[in-house]
Protein backbone atom coordinates (compact mmCIF):
# COMPACT_ATOMS: atom_id res chain seq x y z
CA UNK A 1 0.00 0.00 0.00
CA UNK A 2 1.35 3.44 -0.97
CA UNK A 3 -1.23 5.17 0.16
CA UNK A 4 -0.29 9.18 1.35
CA UNK A 5 -0.62 9.88 5.14
CA UNK A 6 -1.30 13.54 5.35
CA UNK A 7 -3.00 15.67 8.44
CA UNK A 8 -6.70 16.48 7.73
CA UNK A 9 -6.93 19.74 8.84
CA UNK A 10 -4.31 22.93 8.47
CA UNK A 11 -4.68 24.95 11.33
CA UNK A 12 -2.00 26.79 13.64
CA UNK A 13 -1.78 26.84 16.95
CA UNK A 14 -3.20 29.44 19.05
CA UNK A 15 -1.93 31.31 22.46
CA UNK A 16 -4.56 31.61 25.44
CA UNK A 17 -4.58 34.98 26.85
CA UNK A 18 -5.48 35.69 30.44
CA UNK A 19 -8.69 37.07 31.58
CA UNK A 20 -8.31 38.57 34.97
CA UNK A 21 -11.98 38.68 34.87
CA UNK A 22 -12.54 34.92 35.24
CA UNK A 23 -9.44 34.89 37.52
CA UNK A 24 -11.30 36.86 40.12
CA UNK A 25 -14.80 35.48 39.53
CA UNK A 26 -12.64 32.23 40.08
CA UNK A 27 -11.68 32.54 43.13
CA UNK A 28 -14.14 34.78 44.74
CA UNK A 29 -16.81 31.45 43.88
CA UNK A 30 -13.80 29.38 45.19
CA UNK A 31 -14.30 30.78 48.59
CA UNK A 32 -17.46 30.88 48.53
CA UNK A 33 -17.63 27.11 47.62
CA UNK A 34 -15.48 25.90 50.29
CA UNK A 35 -16.81 28.75 52.82
CA UNK A 36 -16.32 26.57 55.84
CA UNK A 37 -12.39 26.13 54.77
CA UNK A 38 -12.35 29.37 54.41
CA UNK A 39 -13.61 30.75 57.84
CA UNK A 40 -11.05 28.23 59.07
CA UNK A 41 -8.30 30.06 57.46
CA UNK A 42 -9.42 33.35 58.28
CA UNK A 43 -9.78 32.18 61.99
CA UNK A 44 -6.20 30.89 61.88
CA UNK A 45 -4.85 34.36 60.23
CA UNK A 46 -7.28 36.64 62.77
CA UNK A 47 -5.74 34.92 65.42
CA UNK A 48 -2.23 35.24 64.53
CA UNK A 49 -2.37 38.53 63.38
CA UNK A 50 -4.62 39.65 66.67
CA UNK A 51 -1.70 38.00 69.38
CA UNK A 52 0.88 40.03 66.93
CA UNK A 53 -0.71 43.46 67.39
CA UNK A 54 -1.61 42.61 71.43
CA UNK A 55 2.03 42.02 72.04
CA UNK A 56 2.85 44.94 69.70
CA UNK A 57 0.66 47.35 71.84
CA UNK A 58 0.07 46.21 74.98
CA UNK A 59 1.94 48.66 77.62
CA UNK A 60 5.21 47.54 78.09
CA UNK A 61 7.51 48.47 81.61
CA UNK A 62 11.26 49.81 80.68
CA UNK A 63 12.68 47.12 82.92
CA UNK A 64 15.39 45.54 80.48
CA UNK A 65 14.68 42.06 81.62
CA UNK A 66 10.80 42.70 80.50
CA UNK A 67 11.88 44.12 77.64
CA UNK A 68 14.40 40.95 76.65
CA UNK A 69 11.18 38.72 77.51
CA UNK A 70 9.15 40.59 75.41
CA UNK A 71 11.40 40.73 72.40
CA UNK A 72 11.34 36.93 72.61
CA UNK A 73 7.68 36.58 72.97
CA UNK A 74 7.69 39.04 69.53
CA UNK A 75 9.95 36.91 67.80
CA UNK A 76 8.02 33.67 68.79
CA UNK A 77 4.63 35.06 68.03
CA UNK A 78 5.96 35.66 64.49
CA UNK A 79 7.38 32.07 64.03
CA UNK A 80 3.67 30.67 65.21
CA UNK A 81 1.49 32.75 63.42
CA UNK A 82 3.97 32.46 60.42
CA UNK A 83 4.24 28.51 60.30
CA UNK A 84 0.56 28.56 61.23
CA UNK A 85 -0.60 30.58 58.48
CA UNK A 86 1.71 29.07 55.90
CA UNK A 87 0.78 25.43 57.15
CA UNK A 88 -2.78 25.99 56.52
CA UNK A 89 -2.80 27.62 52.96
CA UNK A 90 -0.43 24.58 52.18
CA UNK A 91 -2.84 22.26 53.11
CA UNK A 92 -5.73 23.80 51.27
CA UNK A 93 -3.57 24.42 48.20
CA UNK A 94 -2.14 20.88 48.20
CA UNK A 95 -5.75 19.43 48.53
CA UNK A 96 -6.53 20.84 45.70
CA UNK A 97 -3.83 19.59 43.42
CA UNK A 98 -6.40 16.63 41.29
CA UNK A 99 -8.49 19.78 40.96
CA UNK A 100 -5.56 21.99 39.52
CA UNK A 101 -4.72 19.41 37.73
CA UNK A 102 -8.14 19.31 35.70
CA UNK A 103 -8.02 22.50 35.21
CA UNK A 104 -5.23 22.51 33.24
CA UNK A 105 -5.94 19.63 31.67
CA UNK A 106 -9.39 21.88 30.57
CA UNK A 107 -7.00 24.39 28.98
CA UNK A 108 -6.16 26.55 32.11
CA UNK A 109 -2.86 28.15 31.98
CA UNK A 110 0.09 28.27 34.80
CA UNK A 111 -0.55 31.75 35.26
CA UNK A 112 -4.42 31.47 35.77
CA UNK A 113 -3.94 28.87 38.20
CA UNK A 114 -0.94 30.62 39.99
CA UNK A 115 -2.85 34.28 39.97
CA UNK A 116 -6.50 32.50 41.48
CA UNK A 117 -4.73 30.38 44.15
CA UNK A 118 -3.18 33.70 45.02
CA UNK A 119 -6.19 36.21 44.66
CA UNK A 120 -7.93 33.48 46.97
CA UNK A 121 -5.35 33.90 49.53
CA UNK A 122 -4.74 37.69 49.11
CA UNK A 123 -8.63 37.71 49.72
CA UNK A 124 -8.39 35.78 53.20
CA UNK A 125 -5.04 37.78 53.81
CA UNK A 126 -7.04 41.16 53.61
CA UNK A 127 -9.68 40.19 55.79
CA UNK A 128 -8.43 37.77 58.07
CA UNK A 129 -5.43 40.25 58.88
CA UNK A 130 -7.35 43.15 58.93
CA UNK A 131 -10.05 41.84 61.43
CA UNK A 132 -6.90 40.06 63.67
CA UNK A 133 -5.33 44.14 64.12
CA UNK A 134 -8.25 45.77 64.77
CA UNK A 135 -9.64 42.72 67.50
CA UNK A 136 -5.42 42.71 68.85
CA UNK A 137 -5.69 46.54 69.45
CA UNK A 138 -9.13 46.20 70.80
CA UNK A 139 -7.65 43.16 73.31
CA UNK A 140 -5.09 45.31 74.07
CA UNK A 141 -6.78 48.69 74.83
CA UNK A 142 -9.40 46.43 77.02
CA UNK A 143 -6.21 44.91 79.11
CA UNK A 144 -4.16 48.69 79.62
CA UNK A 145 -7.50 49.65 80.53
CA UNK A 146 -7.99 47.33 83.28
CA UNK A 147 -4.58 48.14 84.50
CA UNK A 148 -3.94 51.74 83.63
CA UNK A 149 -7.03 53.10 83.94
CA UNK A 150 -7.70 56.96 82.22
CA UNK A 151 -3.94 56.70 81.43
CA UNK A 152 -4.48 53.98 79.17
CA UNK A 153 -3.41 55.60 75.99
CA UNK A 154 -0.34 57.54 77.58
CA UNK A 155 0.79 53.80 78.04
CA UNK A 156 0.22 52.80 75.15
CA UNK A 157 1.79 55.36 73.39
CA UNK A 158 -1.43 56.13 70.95
CA UNK A 159 0.60 58.20 68.50
CA UNK A 160 2.61 54.78 67.33
CA UNK A 161 -0.94 53.27 66.86
CA UNK A 162 -1.81 53.88 63.72
CA UNK A 163 1.37 52.54 62.69
CA UNK A 164 1.74 49.45 64.46
CA UNK A 165 -1.93 48.99 63.08
CA UNK A 166 -0.96 48.89 59.28
CA UNK A 167 2.16 47.46 60.12
CA UNK A 168 0.64 44.20 61.30
CA UNK A 169 -2.24 44.16 59.04
CA UNK A 170 0.68 44.20 56.23
CA UNK A 171 2.54 41.22 57.88
CA UNK A 172 -0.76 39.33 58.06
CA UNK A 173 -1.22 39.69 54.33
CA UNK A 174 1.96 39.03 53.46
CA UNK A 175 2.43 35.97 55.18
CA UNK A 176 -0.79 34.45 54.09
CA UNK A 177 0.02 35.69 50.41
CA UNK A 178 3.61 33.84 50.90
CA UNK A 179 2.46 30.99 52.49
CA UNK A 180 0.05 30.43 49.48
CA UNK A 181 2.60 31.77 46.79
CA UNK A 182 4.77 28.40 47.47
CA UNK A 183 2.38 25.80 46.83
CA UNK A 184 0.43 27.80 44.43
CA UNK A 185 3.88 28.04 42.31
CA UNK A 186 4.27 24.35 42.39
CA UNK A 187 0.80 23.67 41.54
CA UNK A 188 0.69 25.93 38.73
CA UNK A 189 3.93 24.52 37.12
CA UNK A 190 3.15 20.70 37.69
CA UNK A 191 2.62 18.47 34.93
CA UNK A 192 -1.39 18.03 34.70
CA UNK A 193 -1.33 13.98 35.14
CA UNK A 194 0.52 14.28 38.11
CA UNK A 195 -1.52 16.93 39.75
CA UNK A 196 -4.56 14.69 39.35
CA UNK A 197 -2.91 11.91 40.96
CA UNK A 198 -1.89 13.87 43.80
CA UNK A 199 1.37 13.58 43.22
CA UNK A 200 4.66 16.42 44.02
CA UNK B 1 -4.39 1.64 -3.41
CA UNK B 2 -2.92 5.29 -3.35
CA UNK B 3 -5.81 6.92 -1.71
CA UNK B 4 -4.99 9.37 1.18
CA UNK B 5 -5.07 8.81 4.47
CA UNK B 6 -6.25 11.43 6.47
CA UNK B 7 -4.97 11.48 9.83
CA UNK B 8 -5.68 13.59 13.07
CA UNK B 9 -3.09 12.25 15.60
CA UNK B 10 0.05 10.28 13.94
CA UNK B 11 2.60 9.21 16.63
CA UNK B 12 6.37 8.05 15.54
CA UNK B 13 8.77 5.46 17.61
CA UNK B 14 7.29 7.02 20.37
CA UNK B 15 9.45 6.05 23.51
CA UNK B 16 9.01 7.10 27.32
CA UNK B 17 11.42 5.31 29.76
CA UNK B 18 10.58 6.17 33.41
CA UNK B 19 13.08 5.48 36.12
CA UNK B 20 11.76 3.31 39.14
CA UNK B 21 15.31 3.38 41.96
CA UNK B 22 17.79 1.88 39.64
CA UNK B 23 15.52 0.14 36.92
CA UNK B 24 14.35 1.41 34.11
CA UNK B 25 10.71 0.99 32.91
CA UNK B 26 9.93 1.62 29.07
CA UNK B 27 5.87 2.40 29.73
CA UNK B 28 6.23 2.92 25.69
CA UNK B 29 8.69 1.49 23.76
CA UNK B 30 8.49 2.68 19.75
CA UNK B 31 4.94 3.35 19.20
CA UNK B 32 2.99 3.70 15.70
CA UNK B 33 0.13 4.75 15.30
CA UNK B 34 -1.97 6.59 12.43
CA UNK B 35 -5.40 7.45 13.74
CA UNK B 36 -7.89 8.93 10.62
CA UNK B 37 -9.90 11.71 11.12
CA UNK B 38 -13.28 11.13 12.47
CA UNK B 39 -12.54 7.47 13.53
CA UNK B 40 -13.59 5.98 16.70
CA UNK B 41 -10.36 4.19 17.76
CA UNK B 42 -10.14 1.99 21.05
CA UNK B 43 -6.78 0.98 22.72
CA UNK B 44 -6.89 -2.44 24.29
CA UNK B 45 -4.18 -3.90 26.48
CA UNK B 46 -3.64 -4.94 29.68
CA UNK B 47 -2.73 -3.11 32.75
CA UNK B 48 1.08 -1.70 32.53
CA UNK B 49 0.72 -2.28 28.81
CA UNK B 50 1.12 1.47 28.08
CA UNK B 51 -2.41 2.49 27.51
CA UNK B 52 -2.48 5.54 29.63
CA UNK B 53 1.56 6.32 28.94
CA UNK B 54 -0.01 6.69 25.17
CA UNK B 55 -3.21 8.53 25.93
CA UNK B 56 -1.19 11.37 27.90
CA UNK B 57 1.39 11.84 25.10
CA UNK B 58 -1.40 12.15 22.46
CA UNK B 59 -3.31 14.67 24.85
CA UNK B 60 0.27 16.66 25.55
CA UNK B 61 -0.14 15.85 29.55
CA UNK B 62 3.23 14.40 29.23
CA UNK B 63 6.42 14.70 26.88
CA UNK B 64 7.28 11.61 25.35
CA UNK B 65 11.45 10.88 26.22
CA UNK B 66 11.84 10.34 22.53
CA UNK B 67 9.96 10.28 19.23
CA UNK B 68 7.29 12.63 18.34
CA UNK B 69 3.14 12.79 18.63
CA UNK B 70 1.64 14.91 15.52
CA UNK B 71 -1.77 16.41 16.27
CA UNK B 72 -2.49 17.29 12.21
CA UNK B 73 0.96 19.08 11.56
CA UNK B 74 1.67 19.91 15.04
CA UNK B 75 4.20 18.50 16.94
CA UNK B 76 2.95 18.52 20.14
CA UNK B 77 6.67 17.83 21.74
CA UNK B 78 7.69 21.43 20.43
CA UNK B 79 4.87 23.27 21.71
CA UNK B 80 5.90 25.36 25.17
CA UNK B 81 3.74 25.62 28.01
CA UNK B 82 1.03 28.15 26.83
CA UNK B 83 0.52 26.43 23.44
CA UNK B 84 0.11 23.45 25.27
CA UNK B 85 -2.52 24.89 27.45
CA UNK B 86 -4.59 26.23 24.10
CA UNK B 87 -4.56 22.90 22.39
CA UNK B 88 -5.60 21.09 25.47
CA UNK B 89 -8.24 23.66 25.40
CA UNK B 90 -9.43 23.77 22.31
CA UNK B 91 -8.26 20.87 20.01
CA UNK B 92 -8.70 18.09 22.79
CA UNK B 93 -11.18 17.00 25.21
CA UNK B 94 -10.70 14.97 28.05
CA UNK B 95 -13.05 12.04 29.68
CA UNK B 96 -11.37 10.37 32.98
CA UNK B 97 -12.12 6.85 34.32
CA UNK B 98 -12.80 8.68 37.78
CA UNK B 99 -15.07 11.65 35.88
CA UNK B 100 -12.81 14.59 37.90
CA UNK B 101 -15.35 16.57 37.91
CA UNK B 102 -14.81 19.55 40.32
CA UNK B 103 -16.33 18.70 42.86
CA UNK B 104 -17.31 22.58 44.56
CA UNK B 105 -19.15 23.40 41.26
CA UNK B 106 -22.28 22.66 39.59
CA UNK B 107 -22.67 20.86 36.34
CA UNK B 108 -23.27 23.90 34.87
CA UNK B 109 -19.92 25.40 36.18
CA UNK B 110 -18.17 22.24 35.11
CA UNK B 111 -18.43 22.45 31.43
CA UNK B 112 -18.15 26.56 31.23
CA UNK B 113 -14.74 25.98 32.58
CA UNK B 114 -12.84 24.93 28.83
CA UNK B 115 -15.20 27.51 27.69
CA UNK B 116 -14.22 30.55 29.61
CA UNK B 117 -9.95 29.03 29.55
CA UNK B 118 -10.96 29.60 25.74
CA UNK B 119 -11.81 32.77 26.00
CA UNK B 120 -16.04 32.21 25.21
CA UNK B 121 -17.83 35.25 26.78
CA UNK B 122 -19.31 34.02 30.00
CA UNK B 123 -23.22 34.26 28.98
CA UNK B 124 -22.17 32.61 25.63
CA UNK B 125 -20.04 29.95 27.51
CA UNK B 126 -23.53 29.71 29.89
CA UNK B 127 -26.11 29.68 26.83
CA UNK B 128 -23.72 26.77 25.05
CA UNK B 129 -23.39 24.51 28.49
CA UNK B 130 -26.72 24.17 28.81
CA UNK B 131 -27.14 23.43 25.13
CA UNK B 132 -25.02 20.46 25.74
CA UNK B 133 -25.54 19.64 29.15
CA UNK B 134 -29.53 18.99 27.33
CA UNK B 135 -27.75 17.12 24.69
CA UNK B 136 -26.11 14.53 27.10
CA UNK B 137 -29.85 14.22 29.22
CA UNK B 138 -29.08 16.24 31.55
CA UNK B 139 -31.27 19.30 30.76
CA UNK B 140 -32.93 18.89 34.28
CA UNK B 141 -29.86 18.63 36.72
CA UNK B 142 -27.60 21.46 35.18
CA UNK B 143 -27.38 23.16 38.40
CA UNK B 144 -27.02 19.86 40.50
CA UNK B 145 -23.19 19.26 42.40
CA UNK B 146 -21.21 16.19 41.70
CA UNK B 147 -22.24 15.01 45.32
CA UNK B 148 -25.75 14.84 43.80
CA UNK B 149 -25.67 13.13 40.59
CA UNK B 150 -24.55 9.13 40.09
CA UNK B 151 -21.87 7.76 38.53
CA UNK B 152 -23.07 8.01 35.08
CA UNK B 153 -24.47 11.27 35.26
CA UNK B 154 -21.01 12.67 36.23
CA UNK B 155 -19.26 11.07 33.66
CA UNK B 156 -21.85 12.49 31.53
CA UNK B 157 -21.21 16.12 32.82
CA UNK B 158 -17.46 15.03 31.83
CA UNK B 159 -18.59 14.09 28.28
CA UNK B 160 -20.54 17.56 27.75
CA UNK B 161 -16.92 19.09 29.39
CA UNK B 162 -14.64 17.76 26.88
CA UNK B 163 -17.21 18.69 23.92
CA UNK B 164 -17.58 21.93 24.88
CA UNK B 165 -15.30 23.37 22.84
CA UNK B 166 -15.74 21.72 19.88
CA UNK B 167 -12.28 19.65 19.80
CA UNK B 168 -10.98 17.58 17.04
CA UNK B 169 -10.01 14.84 19.13
CA UNK B 170 -11.84 12.97 22.31
CA UNK B 171 -9.46 11.23 24.75
CA UNK B 172 -11.15 8.79 26.96
CA UNK B 173 -9.30 6.86 29.56
CA UNK B 174 -11.16 4.30 30.73
CA UNK B 175 -14.02 5.95 30.67
CA UNK B 176 -16.55 3.27 31.37
CA UNK B 177 -14.28 1.16 34.19
CA UNK B 178 -16.11 2.66 37.23
CA UNK B 179 -19.80 2.20 36.14
CA UNK B 180 -22.18 -0.83 36.12
CA UNK B 181 -22.60 -2.47 32.82
CA UNK B 182 -25.59 -0.86 32.01
CA UNK B 183 -24.33 3.05 32.69
CA UNK B 184 -21.57 1.67 30.78
CA UNK B 185 -23.55 0.71 27.81
CA UNK B 186 -25.45 3.94 27.94
CA UNK B 187 -21.84 6.17 27.94
CA UNK B 188 -20.37 4.13 25.28
CA UNK B 189 -23.19 4.48 23.13
CA UNK B 190 -23.45 8.74 24.16
CA UNK B 191 -19.63 8.78 23.19
CA UNK B 192 -20.25 6.90 19.95
CA UNK B 193 -23.54 8.91 19.12
CA UNK B 194 -21.41 11.99 19.63
CA UNK B 195 -18.59 10.95 17.46
CA UNK B 196 -21.16 10.57 14.56
CA UNK B 197 -22.73 13.54 15.21
CA UNK B 198 -19.70 16.00 15.17
CA UNK B 199 -17.57 13.94 13.40
CA UNK B 200 -14.70 13.61 16.06
CA UNK B 201 -11.81 11.42 16.29
CA UNK B 202 -12.38 9.34 19.64
CA UNK B 203 -9.65 7.55 21.13
CA UNK B 204 -10.42 5.16 23.83
CA UNK B 205 -8.47 3.40 26.17
CA UNK B 206 -10.89 0.40 27.83
CA UNK B 207 -10.82 -3.34 29.29
CA UNK B 208 -14.43 -3.49 27.89
CA UNK B 209 -15.10 -5.81 25.19
CA UNK B 210 -18.44 -3.79 24.75
CA UNK B 211 -16.58 -0.98 23.37
CA UNK B 212 -15.20 -3.05 20.83
CA UNK B 213 -18.46 -3.09 19.08
CA UNK B 214 -19.31 0.51 18.32
CA UNK B 215 -14.86 1.18 17.37
CA UNK B 216 -14.08 1.56 14.10
CA UNK B 217 -10.19 0.09 14.76
CA UNK B 218 -8.96 -1.57 17.63
CA UNK B 219 -5.44 -1.09 18.53
CA UNK B 220 -3.75 -4.12 21.19
CA UNK B 221 -1.05 -2.94 23.13
CA UNK B 222 1.65 -4.93 25.04
CA UNK B 223 4.47 -4.20 26.83
CA UNK B 224 4.27 -0.89 25.41
CA UNK B 225 4.33 -1.57 22.17
CA UNK B 226 1.52 -1.66 19.69
CA UNK B 227 0.66 -5.56 19.51
CA UNK B 228 -1.68 -5.45 16.02
CA UNK B 229 -4.03 -3.13 14.98
CA UNK B 230 -7.37 -4.37 13.29
CA UNK B 231 -10.65 -3.16 11.76
CA UNK B 232 -13.95 -3.23 13.60
CA UNK B 233 -14.55 -6.45 10.76
CA UNK B 234 -11.89 -8.53 11.14
CA UNK B 235 -12.12 -8.67 14.63
CA UNK B 236 -15.55 -10.09 14.50
CA UNK B 237 -14.45 -12.99 12.74
CA UNK B 238 -11.45 -13.39 15.49
CA UNK B 239 -13.97 -13.72 18.09
CA UNK B 240 -16.21 -16.25 16.49
CA UNK B 241 -13.30 -18.23 15.68
CA UNK B 242 -12.08 -17.56 19.56
CA UNK B 243 -15.41 -18.54 20.46
CA UNK B 244 -15.23 -21.87 17.83
CA UNK B 245 -12.59 -23.10 19.97
CA UNK B 246 -13.87 -22.86 23.04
Amino acid sequence: MNSAIQPSADWEIGSLKLSMEVVCSMAVNSLRQRIGRAVLTLLTITTATAFMMYLLTMPRSTDPVDIQSWRLMMILSLVVSGAGVLNTMLMSVTQRYREIGTMKCLGALDSFILYSVLLEAAILGLVGAFAGAVAGLIISILLALADHGGEVFQAMEIANLPGKLVFVFLVGMALTTLGALFPAFIASKMPPMDAMRGEK
Amino acid sequence: MDDTVEYTVMTRDVVKVYRMGDTEVRALDGVDVTIRTGEYISIMGPSGSGKTTLFNAIGGLMKPTSGNVFIDEIDVAQLDANELAWLRCRKIGYIFQSYNIVKVMTALENVTLPMLFGGVPPDEAQDRAVEILTRVGLGDRILHTPKELSGGQQQRVAIARAFANQPAIILADEPTANLDIHTGEEIIELMKEMNRERGVTVICSTHDHKMLDISDRIVWMRDGKVQKIANRADVDIEINTMKEKH
